[in-house]
């Protein structure tokens, strides 16, 4: 995939951050997990779209004009049949499109297996360049802050390191009885992510900032669900 | 481009090269000085009086455009004019006219220091700057600062301040602050540290800390380094210099400016979360650099690790007790929180090694299950032979994994009028010879209590340079050793989980 060429494109578009579909390919591309998904311009042609898809779904919509699109209304989840996926995506454009926002389509993929949200990002420090970032995820990212940072890149050692130093480490290794995670997913997300030769390797000179969030992980996959991928100015 | 200043990089050098490379720094055979005054007296002037009093035995240059002799020194009117090459020029002229000074040095000037601020450090400064580094490049001149001290090498008879030691010793230093580097110095030396060197680097237009990071490493007379910064423009180098040397010498950061929050204008969490904390804890996490919180923390660091040898074996398997011992029942209580508070654990002894003890009769008020309180009449008793036998028990039937000797000499000295005088200087010694007749590998650290009075604090440094000549590190209070065994514990872990 050629990332100058979804940059030049993004930009064209007056976004600061790539769309959520493109950041997931990057992500799949340096074989991070993803949902499986298709974009969809509108409704019409669900049946053939989601053929090679299985429910449940989730959509979201793709828009430059929407930051934050589970705030606005732009998310449905738990979507069983492609007639919830029809009405989910006339239910966003009603809400959406008479408040001025231009929307580029949707995104239809695969609900992720239940697990603990982290969340996984790199941001580019102007003194050590990339730094990456592992946490617990979700809505709660920036009110427990608990996250870890290294300097790119990461070793294994580092990546296991800044597991342990969460103060949910016990949570994922399934402390009181809840769900234990592949611990080892995470450390292989995070070297796939911010490892000598990942993503980060290739694609850091480009983007200022990103947030995979949340990274779903349960015990046999960890799931890139949502990507932000913020451009490098230009 | 000056064949003796190749713009190589330097962290890329092999260990010999670099220490011939900074050799003209550490010890310089010629000096040149630039702002010293012919009629009058300045920083300059009191430099060169500075450097023949500190026992420089090379030449010194004075440079003036008119004068024939400074100080008692025949002056030059440029630096190209000297009879022979010159290994370090001190720049202290205003900040406008150095630019040209350092372009006349036609190669012939290894290194610089540039006092003068008034350049980077200020918006109106930035391009002045711009130009002092094109200038030295010029002129072949490799340079610290603008905006700092000087420098201190006691072995090359080069110092940037008044009543600094002429010993050296094991302690290379950067410093980002001049003032600080005094600091360091000055309360460094007072409390037990010898320093290989001292640079202060200011505004680092052109070296800065990875260059002389780089330096320590090599140097064979360096065994810790310490740095002072505030922000680092090659980051990258600098991480990549010390993850590159893999714990090969403890490093010691005191970071200035920690409390910097996040990128302001971050759009991600990431970004919003990522402060100037968390790189600098990241860096020490995947370096094993030690991060210290204050001056008091990272001279404790220093302190240590100029005395004890780091050794992974106090960090693998189970970990013994650490053994307080010494006159104070509210002190010793202290002490375990200090230590616990840096995950340091002070156990209670076996029932077995607690009966051995009580079994040697002690008097009341003696408590045996660690902390050991030692009231100075149970210390004075027999002298001192009863508190010899205890530790020498301890260490016997315990797998320590560190012993801290710990007196309160106020209440020890005048509980002793008239007695045993030697009392303190016998315990260090039966510390020394415990330690050398035992394994030897526990970390020992001796920490002089003292209330500050001037009689005591006298006496006190006496025992303070026999117990550094005996080996092992001293502290002023419990919390420092505590400090210091915590940097010691945290840099042996980080070279344990090298080897795994």
């Amino acid at each position: 995939m050629n990332i100058s060429t979804l940059i030049a494109a993004a930009r064209a578009d007056g976004r600061v951050a790539l769309d959520e579909f493109n950041g997931k390919q990057i992500l799949a591309e340096s074989g991070l997990a993803v949902p499986n998904g298709v974009v969809v311009a509108d409704e019409t042609a669900l049946d053939s779209a989601l053929m090679d898809l299985s429910p449940p779904y989730a959509v979201k919509v793709i828009s430059a004009d929407i930051i934050h699109k589970s705030d606005a209304g732009g998310v449905a989840i738990g979507l069983v049949s492609n007639a919830a996926v029809e009405n989910a995506i006339q239910g966003m454009r009603d809400r959406l499109h008479p408040g001025g926002a231009k929307i580029d389509g949707y995104i239809v993929e695969e609900m992720a297996a239940p697990g603990h949200e982290l969340v996984m990002g790199a941001v580019q420090d102007p003194q050590f360049g990339p730094l990456v970032m592992i946490g617990l995820g979700g809505v709660f990212v920036e009110i427990f802050e608990d996250v870890a940072f290294r300097i790119f890149p990461l070793t294994r050692h580092d990546a296991i390191d800044m597991l342990d130093e969460l103060k949910a480490a016990p949570v994922l290794a399934g402390a009181r009885g809840g769900a234990a995670v592949n611990r080892e997913l995470i450390v292989e997300a995070l070297l796939k992510f911010g490892g000598e030769g990942g993503l980060l390797a290739k694609h850091a000179g480009a983007f200022t900032e990103i947030d995979i969030n949340p990274l779903i992980v349960s015990t046999d996959a960890a799931v890139a669900v949502d990507a932000r991928f913020v451009m490098v100015p230009s | 481009m000056n064949t003796l200043n190749p713009r190589s990089d330097i962290t890329d050098m092999p260990d010999a090269e670099v220490c011939e490379y900074f050799a003209p720094l550490f010890t310089p055979r010629a000096i040149a000085v630039v702002g010293a005054s012919a009629s009058g007296d300045n920083r300059a002037n009191g430099f060169i009086r500075q450097q023949i009093s500190f026992g420089f035995k090379g030449s010194v240059y004075p440079i003036h455009p008119t004068a024939m002799e400074i100080e008692g020194h025949k002056a030059y009117p440029t630096l190209a004019d000297t009879p022979t090459p010159i290994d370090y020029a001190l720049i202290a002229i205003p900040a406008a006219r150095v630019p040209d000074t350092l372009r006349a040095a036609n190669n012939r000037v290894r290194f610089a220091h540039v006092l003068a601020s008034g350049f980077g450090e200020v918006e109106s400064g930035k391009a002045l700057q711009q130009d002092l580094v094109a200038a030295a490049n010029e002129g072949g001149v490799r340079f610290f600062g603008p905006n700092c001290n000087g420098g201190y090498s006691p072995r090359g008879g080069l110092t940037f301040t008044a009543g600094a030691s002429d010993e050296p010793g094991g302690v290379g230093i950067i410093s980002q602050s001049g003032g600080l580097g005094v600091d360091i110095i000055r309360r460094g030396q007072e409390r037990g540290l010898r320093f290989s060197g001292v640079m202060t680097v200011g505004n680092c237009a052109d070296l800065g800390p990875s260059d002389l990071l780089a330096f320590y490493l090599a140097d064979p007379n360096t065994k810790v380094i310490g740095l002072y910064v505030e922000s680092i423009a090659d980051g990258r180098r600098f991480f990549e210099t010390l993850r590159r040397a893999k714990g090969r010498k403890p490093v010691i950061i005191l970071k200035g400016g920690r409390t910097t929050l996040g990128h302001a204008a971050a759009v991600s969490h990431t970004g919003a979360l990522a402060g100037d904390a968390r790189v600098w804890h990241a860096l020490s996490r995947q370096t094993g650099a030690v991060l210290t919180g204050n001056l008091e923390e990272f001279i404790d660091a220093a302190m240590t690790f100029q005395m004890v040898p780091p050794n992974t074996m106090n960090v693998r398997g189970e970990q013994g007790p650490i053994a307080l011992f010494g006159n104070g029942g509210g002190v010793g209580v202290l002490a375990v929180d200090a230590f616990s508070e840096r995950h340091l654990q002070v156990r209670a002894f076996s029932k077995d090694t607690q009966a051995r003890l009580a079994a040697v009769g002690l008097p009341p008020g003696t408590s045996v299950a660690n902390p050991i309180d030692v009231p100075a009449g149970t210390l004075a008793a027999k002298d001192g032979k009863i508190v010899e036998s205890m530790m020498e028990m301890i260490f016997e039937a315990e797998t320590l994994s560190a012993f801290v000797l710990h007196l309160n000499l106020t209440v020890v000295w005048s509980h002793l009028v008239g007695t045993n005088d030697k009392l303190v200087e016998n315990l260090i010694a039966a510390a020394a010879r415990i330690r050398d007749e035992t394994s030897g590998e526990r970390t020992i650290q001796i920490v002089l209590r003292s209330d500050g009075r001037e009689d005591i604090d006298s006496r006190k440094r006496l025992c303070k340079i026999l117990a550094l000549e005996s080996g092992f590190p001293v502290y002023d209070e419990l919390a420092n050793a505590a400090a210091g065994l915590a940097a010691l514990r945290f840099h042996e872990t980080f070279l344990a989980s090298l080897a795994e």
